[in-house]
């Protein structure tokens, strides 16, 4: 294209021929792709990339979703861990208090604030019969040390309330011998004695009868002891 | 001079009236196609300015360029090698260098024509 010469000669004839053939290719080709792509785009036929983006795109929604099922699983079982927890924590409170409330109940019934019901055993301790051979009547008749042996039996063995004679003992009963007959709690009471305790009889009984034990040392100090397990025994309160 | 500008206008007709489908794996042939095409062209553009233009260079280096560039990415396609990619970065940067060239050539010529005006 040398424009300075003016008459068109052969050569630039043959150039121009030339050019105009590289002008067709390339206007050709800018032209058919850009009807291709253009076409493309009006068709909207699931072309192959945009097919697989989508395809990726589902794809990645789907690994997303697993991972947040995984996440929500994971909290799910962490919830669930706390909650047991928690429970676990409450019902172990719960038998805290159950067992308060079973010790206040026993503390009461030991003070004596609570009348006393239930099955239990009475011990009747009586003076031997009088026997002239023995210069000593120390040595037939209940002195208030084998009360206390009783009692404190009774009381390791488990007994909930305790009454003697129809007394009824508290935590700070005081027992004393007096002479022929014994003053609990001011009150002097003669012989035979009856000691009434509430608990199970399965254990109490057992317990006096223990092979070198209450009974044993009682029946030795010639006293005449009545274990009878009673069904009912009725104690009111202080 | 009106011969080259009718056989574009011819071209771009054409280009848009034809209505074959290519299979979609030509496709990629025919963008780096365009890319030479494109290439060669502002090559020829430059060369001119620069007064090194040679006919023979222009015409043969525009159809080897596409034919080199459509080889190339269809062996790299058969191969497994993404050789097109090479093509296009090639023909990418010098398309770039030859606007950059062509652009300061203008813009001397430009500044120097101001320069004798005033």
């Amino acid at each position: 294209m040398k424009k300075f010469q003016n008459k068109p000669s052969r050569s630039i004839l043959n150039k121009r021929i030339i050019f105009s053939i590289v002008c067709l290719v390339l206007g050709f080709m800018l032209a058919y792709s850009y009807s291709l792509s253009s076409s493309k785009k009006l068709n909207g036929e699931p072309v192959s990339s945009t097919y697989f983006e989508q395809e990726e795109r589902y794809r990645e929604d789907l690994v997303q979703q697993k991972e947040r099922n995984k996440e929500l699983a994971e909290e799910l079982e962490a919830r669930q861990l706390q909650v047991r927890e928690i429970e676990k924590s409450l019902s172990g409170s719960e038998e805290k208090y159950e067992g308060l409330i079973n010790e206040a109940e026993d503390l009461r019934l030991l003070i004596g604030l609570l009348p006393a019901t239930g099955e239990g055993v009475s011990v009747e301790l009586e003076d031997a019969e009088y026997n002239p051979e023995s210069v000593n009547p120390n040595d037939y008749i209940v002195h208030e040390s084998h009360v206390f042996q009783v009692l404190n039996e009774l009381k390791i063995s488990g007994a909930e309330a305790l009454s003697i004679n129809g007394q009824r003992l508290h935590a700070n009963s005081y027992i004393k011998c007096n002479g022929p007959v014994i003053t609990i709690d001011g009150q002097p009471f003669p012989a035979p004695f009856i000691i009434e305790a509430v608990g199970d009889p399965s254990v109490l009984v057992p317990s006096l009868q223990l092979s070198g034990g209450v009974l044993d040392q009682l029946l030795n100090d010639n006293i005449v002891v009545t274990i009878e397990e009673k069904s009912k025994i009725k104690m009111p309160a202080l | 001079m009106w011969l080259p500008l009718l056989g574009l206008i011819l071209g771009i007709s054409l280009g848009l009236l034809t209505d074959i489908q290519i299979p979609s794996v030509y496709e990629n042939y025919l963008s780096i196609a365009v890319l030479a095409a494109l290439d060669t062209l502002f090559g020829g553009i430059r060369a001119q300015l620069q007064h090194v233009y040679d006919d023979k260079v222009f015409v043969s280096g525009f159809f080897f360029n596409i034919a080199l560039a459509a080889g190339l990415a269809f062996l790299g396609v058969h191969l497994g090698v993404d050789l097109y990619l090479a093509a296009i970065f090639a023909f990418g940067v010098r398309l770039f260098q030859n606007i950059a060239v062509i652009r300061r050539i203008i813009l001397t010529k430009w500044s120097e024509r101001k320069g004798t005006i005033d």
